[in-house]
Parts: structure tokens; C-alpha cells; sequence
């Protein structure tokens, strides 16, 4: 009787008024829609990051330094504190190196070989984080047997950037559009309970509980915030992939995949976004309406 | 059932609606409050409802010390009484039976209670036979009566009636104050306010009389005019 009666009333106040509930509902989704996009976007991003992270290395090609030297050296540089490990790599090895990465290039390799001074020595530095880089780049350059230091950095760099825009673009979104779209559902439970203010009046008079006047009211803004982060979630996770692969920097943009468990996931975050979204418009739209 | 205690109420604004009002009603009883316009009528109904705080004083109403219930409660305190109104108050888009059901249905009557008192209580106010029209397809009277079958519908100790003849016709209001009697006869406490002289004297209650927010009169059996050469006298409380 009473779960039959207030799910009733609900509908009855989407009803009344489709084209303001329809806008609340486009607020949430569009709102929603951007901010799981950047989400998932910048996932695919820390994904790019992620590939190169574990592959960055500063190299200090070293020209003719004895070993000891050498030795030396790796062990100081070592010792830094940005620094995780340093490897030596010889010349053979630089060679094999060389070898297996341009295998399909013979041409190449038999210039290599005749002149091994091509491929000098060298030491390969691991950052402890990613965005050490440059410092240890700088600080390796000007050591005395380096000739010169390089890194792959630049690439990372802007990653690192676009993700951080993508982070404020999704906190942006979600604060200037999220509050658009609280302001509409209170707007629409405000309307709603405008148009029942006889009712209510009267329902106040029979003795009805406070709880029994509002749960209509909040189940309205429950609705419209859960149904606008539904179609959000959908839209994205059928979507998403030709944004994800055109801001993508990876060669074969086929390639990626975001997981289907991720966007469950991301998924669940966006339709609470929603409920509490809708809850809170509602309780937005009542407030100072239906005082005791 | 009622008691009121030195109950003050003073608007914003100055204007004093109820000062010192001592008064008792038992169980059972029917009083009228009368009093011209502003003396403080209405006002003494709203806060036996709660539907506003007293400024001084208190209030018991069904056993319940309404100027200190907490929020939360008001809502069991309104489901003890019934209160009836001079506009009706009916919900234009629903039937008399819906309009009547309404009031069970929103404090969570299970469907069967409904299905039973509903009906019963349309017998009582006589208008069985138009449960299925809408209130604008009703006159006043028919109109008021199912207003009084939703306050009654719930059983109530106590019904407020706050003009309820204001609307209607003389002969209309006969058969109202004979439906009002009659629920009255049941045990229901009736306290109804209202200015109208013939029904007043040809009713033959307690009235209560009010002039600028004071008890002036409070007489058993008593008519609208005071009969004494003295009006402002107050000394004449009769003992019940």
C-alpha cells in the first residue's frame, strides 16, 4: 500500500512535468557523460604513461673511459638520490641491442658491425620516478667521460600534461555542470511540490509523516539523477573508443582496449554520482518548501 | 481533552490574537467559540492544531502537551483530531471516495481499513450514492459534508471546525450542525468556531466568546449575545 502509493506519486510528478524533468535529466547526462569521458580518456593516458614508465631510461653515452672508470661512475651515480638503478651497457651489448631492434633491416646492421665506434658504451640510468628525468639528464651531461645524455622524456612530459588536463577538465565539468544540474532537479522538485501544495497541505492536516510527504519528492530527484547517469554511463561505454584512440599516442590505436571491469567500475562511481546528485536536488528543491 | 493555560499569542507586528486564555473542555462536550472577526477564533484553532506555536503559555490536547511536542510528533497529534474548514479543503482532481480515502491512505491505513471505513463513514455524512463524483459536481453543503467525512473518517477524539458553515446558505447549515451533532453524540469532542447567531442560539451549547484574543464569556447552554446588560463583564463564568 505505501510502497504502491509513494512510487505512484513518483511518477505522477515525472509526469506532470516531462520538459523540466527531461532538462534535469540532460543536465546529469551531459554532465556525467563528460566526466566519465575524461575518466576513461585519461585512464587510456596513464595507461601511455605507464607503458613508458617502465622503460625510461637516461643514457650516458661515455666515450673512451676505461673501465674502472666506468665502474666507478656507475657506482656514484648510483648512489643518487632520484636514481634507482644504472646499468653499464657495452658496446657487444649495445650491438644486440641494435640487432634485435632493427632485425628487419639487415642493411643497417652490417654498417654497424663493420664500425663499432658507432655504437659507443654507455650506462642506462632508471629514474626512481618518471618525472626525474630531466634532473638526472642535466646533472649526468656535465659529468666528466659523458659525451652526451639523453632521454625520452619529451613524449612523457606532454603526457603527463594532457593528463593533468584531462583531470581538471573532469574537475571543472563536474563543479560547474554538476551544479547546473543540481540547481535543474531542485528546480523540478520545487515545481513538483508546487503543484501538490494543496495535497500536501491537506496531508499535512490528516496527520501524515514527515518522511511520507518527502520520500515522493526525493524518489523524484533519485530517478531523474540515476536515469540521466545511466544514459551517461551507456553513452560512454559504447562511445568512448574513437576518443580514446584519437588522443591516444600509442602506434596502433586498435590496440587499445579499456577493460570492461574498468568501466563497470567507472560505471558504478557515475550512476552514484547520479543518486546522490538527485538526492541532493532534491533535498536542494524542498528545502524551506516542506518545513514542519 | 482540551485544556489551554494562560496561552498568549502575539503575531509579529503587534497584533494580539490570544492573551491569558484559560480553558477547559472535556470529553464528549460541543462548544462553540464565538466573537466578531479577529478576536482571536481561528488563531486559538491553529494552535490546538499546532499548526502555530503560543507565544506564552500551554496547551494539552488528547493527552498530548502541544506547544512542547517535538516536530516528529505533530503528525500523531493531527491524526487525533479532525478539523473541518469554511473553503472545503477537498482535492479537486479526486472523487468524493478518493478525497475521503485520501486522509487514511497518506498516514499509512492498510488498504482493507480503507476499503471498510470509507464507505461507512459516507453513509454516516449521507452521501454514499455520489461517492464517484468529483467536488465540483457537488453543492456546498455536499461539498462540506464530505470535508466532514474525511475529519471523522480516522475516528478522531476530537473535531475542530473552524467556520464550516460560513460558506452555506441557512438550510444548508441545519443539515451540517445536524451531521455535526450527530458525530458529536458518538463520544467526539466538537469545538467549532463560528459567527453565525441562529445556529448558536438554536443549538443551545457551551459558548466560549472572544474579543480581541480574551475569554469574555464562557456559558453552558448559552446563545450568541450575551444576555447580560454588561457584555464586557467576565466575572459570569458558569461552573460546568
Amino acid at each position: 500500500m505505501r510502497f504502491q502509493y509513494l512510487l505512484t506519486q513518483t511518477v505522477q510528478g515525472i509526469r506532470r512535468n516531462p520538459l523540466v524533468v527531461a532538462s534535469a535529466v540532460v543536465a546529469v547526462l551531459v554532465t556525467l557523460v563528460l566526466v566519465f569521458g575524461s575518466i576513461v580518456v585519461r585512464w587510456s593516458i596513464d595507461q601511455d604513461i605507464g607503458r613508458w614508465d617502465d622503460n625510461v631510461r637516461v643514457i650516458a653515452w661515455l666515450g673512451d673511459v676505461s673501465p674502472d672508470q666506468v665502474f666507478a661512475m656507475q657506482r656514484e651515480i648510483a648512489e643518487w638520490p632520484e636514481v634507482d638503478e644504472v646499468v653499464y651497457f657495452s658496446k657487444s651489448q649495445a650491438l644486440e641491442e641494435f640487432r634485435e631492434l632493427f632485425a628487419d633491416q639487415p642493411a643497417l646492421i652490417d654498417v654497424v658491425q663493420d664500425d663499432p665506434s658507432v655504437l659507443p658504451q654507455s650506462l642506462r640510468i632508471k629514474p626512481t620516478e618518471v618525472g626525474n628525468y630531466a634532473d638526472i639528464q642535466n646533472r649526468v651531461a656535465v659529468y666528466p667521460g659523458v659525451q652526451q645524455a639523453t632521454a625520452a622524456g619529451e613524449e612523457i612530459d606532454a603526457l603527463v600534461v594532457r593528463s593533468n588536463r584531462m583531470r581538471t577538465f573532469a574537475v571543472g565539468v563536474f563543479i560547474v555542470l554538476g551544479t547546473a544540474a543540481l540547481v535543474l532537479i531542485a528546480n523540478t522538485v520545487r515545481m513538483a511540490v508546487y503543484a501538490r501544495r494543496d495535497e500536501i497541505a491537506i496531508m499535512r492536516l490528516v496527520g501524515a509523516g514527515n518522511w511520507f510527504i518527502r520520500v515522493p519528492f526525493l524518489l523524484e530527484g533519485l530517478v531523474e539523477g540515476v536515469t540521466g547517469a545511466a544514459l551517461a554511463a551507456l553513452i560512454v561505454g559504447l562511445g568512448h573508443k574513437p576518443i580514446v584512440q584519437m588522443l591516444s599516442t600509442v602506434a596502433d590505436p586498435d590496440a587499445i582496449v579499456v577493460p570492461v571491469q574498468f568501466l563497470l567500475q567507472q560505471s558504478l562511481l557515475v550512476l552514484t554520482f547520479g543518486a546522490v546528485t538527485g538526492l541532493l536536488g532534491s533535498a536542494l528543491g524542498m528545502w524551506g518548501t516542506l518545513r514542519d | 481533552m482540551i485544556r489551554l493555560q494562560d496561552v498568549t499569542k502575539v503575531y509579529d507586528g503587534g497584533v494580539v490574537a490570544a492573551q491569558g486564555v484559560n480553558l477547559e473542555i472535556e470529553k464528549g462536550e460541543f462548544v462553540f467559540l464565538v466573537g466578531p472577526s479577529g478576536s482571536g477564533k481561528s488563531t486559538l484553532i491553529r494552535l490546538l492544531l499546532r499548526e502555530e506555536l503560543p507565544t506564552g503559555g500551554d496547551l494539552w490536547v488528547a493527552g498530548k502537551h502541544v506547544n512542547r511536542l517535538p516536530a516528529w510528533k505533530v503528525p500523531l497529534l493531527r491524526r487525533a483530531v479532525g478539523t473541518v474548514f469554511q473553503d472545503f479543503k477537498l482535492l479537486p482532481s479526486k472523487t468524493v471516495y478518493e478525497n475521503v480515502a485520501f486522509a487514511l491512505e497518506v498516514i499509512g491505513r492498510p488498504r482493507h481499513v480503507v476499503r471498510q471505513q470509507v464507505p461507512q463513514v459516507l453513509r454516516l455524512v449521507g452521501l454514499a450514492a455520489k461517492a464517484d463524483r468529483l467536488p465540483r459536481q457537488l453543492s456546498g453543503g455536499e461539498q462540506q459534508r464530505v470535508s466532514i467525512a474525511r475529519a471523522f473518517v480516522n475516528r478522531p477524539l476530537i473535531l475542530f471546525a473552524d467556520e464550516p458553515t460560513g460558506n452555506l446558505d441557512p438550510g444548508t447549515s441545519v443539515g451540517i450542525m445536524r451531521l455535526l451533532d450527530r458525530i458529536n453524540r458518538t463520544g467526539t469532542t466538537v469545538v467549532m468556531a463560528t459567527h453565525d447567531h441562529a445556529i448558536v442560539d438554536a443549538m443551545r451549547r457551551r459558548v466560549v466568546a472572544l474579543e480581541r484574543g480574551a475569554v469574555v464569556r464562557d456559558q453552558s447552554r448559552g446563545v450568541y449575545e450575551a444576555v447580560l446588560p454588561f457584555p464586557e463583564g467576565r466575572d459570569e463564568e458558569e461552573a460546568e
